[in-house]
């Protein structure tokens, strides 16, 4: 598995959302996406689905650009906000609907949610109430479960620890380590959280007013330095 | 466009209004020109005193489906140093001014005037256009009230509804009679003088008022869904495993038109006029003579909701089309799903209303039958050709009621014209061999299902190409 952003530039109106020259996405790659409010990365992930067009340049999966064929989203599971889940379905109902996009039967489905339980225990969840009557919390784990029992070869989440309880945050953590332990499997998580980032992923990609500032592996003094990179860049945004 | 689109929508919608007005007044004017076509020997005010039951019923029922209530429109207010109860009042009287209100008034007033005043009691003439009125106003908070009540058991309101409306028709064709002797005798009485049924009229619409005014404040103070309230079951079904992701999204379509207000609109007003407004128009003989109106009744009996729902497809799924697009689902196999629902939505208003159209005119049963086939292969192809363009968001938790235009623009409301003026203008130049015109009819209608792959494959590349604007125009309500 393999994507890779060639010159991509979106503005809307006059301003610029992204702008990215090179950006590679190889197998095993497990990235955090970090950033200021408006620095670009929800447009990023949503070039990368194929949601908005891109202005020039092309997302290439595995060698072929998104936009002109569909088989990444065989491969590929994503939960960037609510209008990703189908709100006046139950959860079963949504799930049951997740896995026959893939063909799997309900039963199948059953059986590949289970290493998830202990993030969603569907035995304890109404199971007739509708997705869209869930809290802001709970829906956001229908989501993220949604995009992560498939076990798609890329992860694509876009804040996934936010609205999420502390329990909750921390077996998302502990799931998201164990799926980065494939190396066939590659993740994409944006995040304002940057203690969560830096714990779950391996490489950070910083973005800044659409441009990418910096791309370094996870070590222990990557949390310091994103810290004071945005302490810096919050008095000169401040000036 | 968008702009220019909206104030077409609004001056066809203001036209309408008007021109519906007009036609009221003049009904009410001209009753006598109209009632000596029906009962020639009966008077005008004895006939309107016999309906006044059944009309308000009808209405009622009409204002259940359209009519909000005033709750939502309180809950943004309750933070502000306001004291309950104003609010509450404000609220309640201020949706007093709804069109379900004033429209009939369109009618009775004029028809009071010429027809009523023209009796000899004055008090009696005063106390028959009060007992109206307030039959009107109980009308509306009992609205309210029942709404306010049932909001978790509509079902049960539909069956409760179904079964005076099946009362009612029993009473009608068994010949008793006796909602027709009871209206009657109400208005005939407080004609006389007598005060007895405004009194009756004056206690119920009091009742229902203050029952509704309280039902409301006390929903405002124990929200939906707190205090240990439970939610509405999901009531479900499963398709086959090996449907596939087919049989989800046919799933899905059909959930997706109980679960969410407007949509549900469109299908329950699609089968009223499937069934008792047919009746109606079939009941009224050569009446609507030619060949354009049986042609319309024909297109939609069967087809009334492919044209009222499909033409809003893909807009229904505005608020989750990002859950549908980024998954492992050809654009091919959306497009086929709702075919089939639009096809088989053909097929089961077909066999819905062909009781009726045996019963009251086994003339028209050729048509009807023909048109199944012209709905199910022509127009379902041309509503599927509109649909895949759309790209407006839609809020499907409001009502499809008088002036929810939400999403419908200017092609929407000319879409009716290659959709039916092909059929009646073939129909109208068949008419000497009418036969001959509506097996031809027929046969383009079935032939077309032959092109059903390339045309799937069609509009199926026509979404793929339109696919970020439609995501655009989507989303953009939504941020």
């Amino acid at each position: 598995m393999h994507v890779e952003f060639n010159g991509v530039a979106k503005t809307f109106g006059s301003k610029r959302a992204l702008d990215i020259p090179s950006w590679i996405l190889e197998n095993g790659d497990v990235v955090g996406l970090v950033g200021s409010n408006g620095a670009g990365k929800t447009t990023f992930l949503r070039i990368l689905l194929d949601l908005v067009h891109a202005d020039r340049g092309q997302v290439l999966f595995n060698g072929k650009d998104v936009r002109r064929q569909s088989r990444w989203r065989a491969q590929t599971g994503a939960f960037l906000d609510r209008s990703f889940l189908i709100d006046y379905l139950t959860i079963p109902e949504y799930l049951d609907f997740v896995g026959a996009t893939f063909g799997l039967t309900r039963k199948q489905t059953s059986e590949a949610l289970e290493p998830f339980a202990s993030f969603l225990p569907l035995s304890k969840v109404d199971r007739r109430r509708l997705i869209r009557d869930l809290s802001t919390g709970n829906a956001k784990k229908v989501g993220i479960l949604a995009a992560l029992f498939i076990t798609p070869k890329l992860i694509v989440l876009d804040e996934p620890f936010a609205n999420l309880d502390p329990p909750s945050q921390m077996h998302l953590k502990q799931i998201l380590s164990e799926l980065a332990a494939d190396p066939e499997r590659s993740m994409i998580i944006s995040s304002h959280d940057l203690g969560h980032v830096t714990e779950v992923c391996g490489r950070i990609t910083l973005l800044h007013a659409g441009e990418i500032q910096k791309d370094l592996q996870t070590n222990t003094d990557t949390l310091a330095q994103l810290h004071a990179w945005f302490k810096e860049e919050g008095v000169v945004s401040a000036t | 466009m968008k702009a220019r689109q909206g104030r077409f929508v609004r001056v066809l919608v203001g036209f309408l209004l008007v021109y519906a007005a007009l036609v009221l007044v003049t009904l009410g004017l001209f009753f006598d020109r109209f009632s000596m076509t029906l009962l020639p020997d009966v008077p005008p005010v004895e006939i309107v005193n016999q309906s006044l039951v059944a009309a308000f019923i009808t209405l009622f029922f009409l204002r259940f489906l359209l009519q909000k209530t005033p709750r939502m429109k309180v809950v943004p207010y309750l933070h502000l140093p306001i004291q309950q109860h104003r609010l509450v009042t404000f609220f309640q009287t201020a949706s007093l001014l709804s069109v379900h209100n004033i429209y009939p008034l369109f009618f009775f007033i004029p028809f009071w005037m010429r027809f009523v005043v023209a009796g000899d009691s004055i008090e009696g003439n005063l106390m028959w256009i009060g007992a109206i009125i307030l039959l009107i106003l109980s009308s509306h908070f009992a609205n309210l009230l029942i709404r306010g009540i049932l909001r978790r058991q509509v079902g049960l309101f539909y069956l409760l509804i179904t079964i005076l409306i099946g009362t009612a028709y029993i009473d009608e064709v068994a010949g008793v009679g006796l909602q027709q002797r009871m209206s009657g005798f109400m208005f005939s009485d407080l004609l006389s003088g007598s005060a007895t049924s405004l009194v009756l009229f004056l206690a119920w619409a009091f009742f229902v008022m203050v029952a509704s005014t309280f039902h409301l404040a006390r929903s405002l103070s124990d929200p939906e869904g707190e205090h240990g309230e439970k939610l509405p079951d999901a009531h479900s079904f499963q398709v086959p495993d090996e449907w596939g992701i087919l049989g989800h999204l046919v799933r899905s379509e059909l959930l997706l038109m109980w679960r969410n207000r407007r949509p549900r609109h469109y299908l329950l007003l699609s089968i009223f006029f499937s069934t008792f407004y047919l009746v109606l128009m079939l009941s009224s003989g050569d009446v609507f003579g030619g060949v354009a109106f049986p042609a319309l009744l024909g297109l939609f009996a069967s087809g009334g909701f492919a044209l009222n729902y499909g033409q809003l497809m893909f807009c229904w799924d505005a608020a989750n089309y990002q859950a549908l697009i980024t998954r492992n689902i050809a654009f091919h196999t959306m497009v086929r799903a709702k075919l089939i629902v639009l096809r088989t939505s053909c097929l089961l208003l077909f066999l819905l209303s062909l009781p009726l159209f045996i019963a009251l005119r086994p003339d028209l049963v050729a048509l009807h039958t023909a048109f199944l086939f012209y709905n199910v292969g022509i127009t379902s192809a041309l509503i599927m050709e509109l649909a895949t363009r759309n790209k407006q968001r839609l809020d499907v938790t409001q009502g499809g009621g008088f002036f929810n235009f939400e999403g419908i623009s200017a092609r929407h409301m000319l879409w009716i014209i290659p959709t039916a003026l092909p059929p009646v203008l073939f129909l109208q130049a068949m008419h000497e061999s009418p036969d001959l015109g509506l097996t031809i009819l027929a046969l383009i209608g079935l032939g077309s299902l032959i092109f059903t792959e390339p045309l799937t494959r069609y509009f199926a590349r026509g979404l793929r190409i339109r696919k970020h604007t439609m995501v655009e125009g989507f989303t953009v309500h939504a941020r």
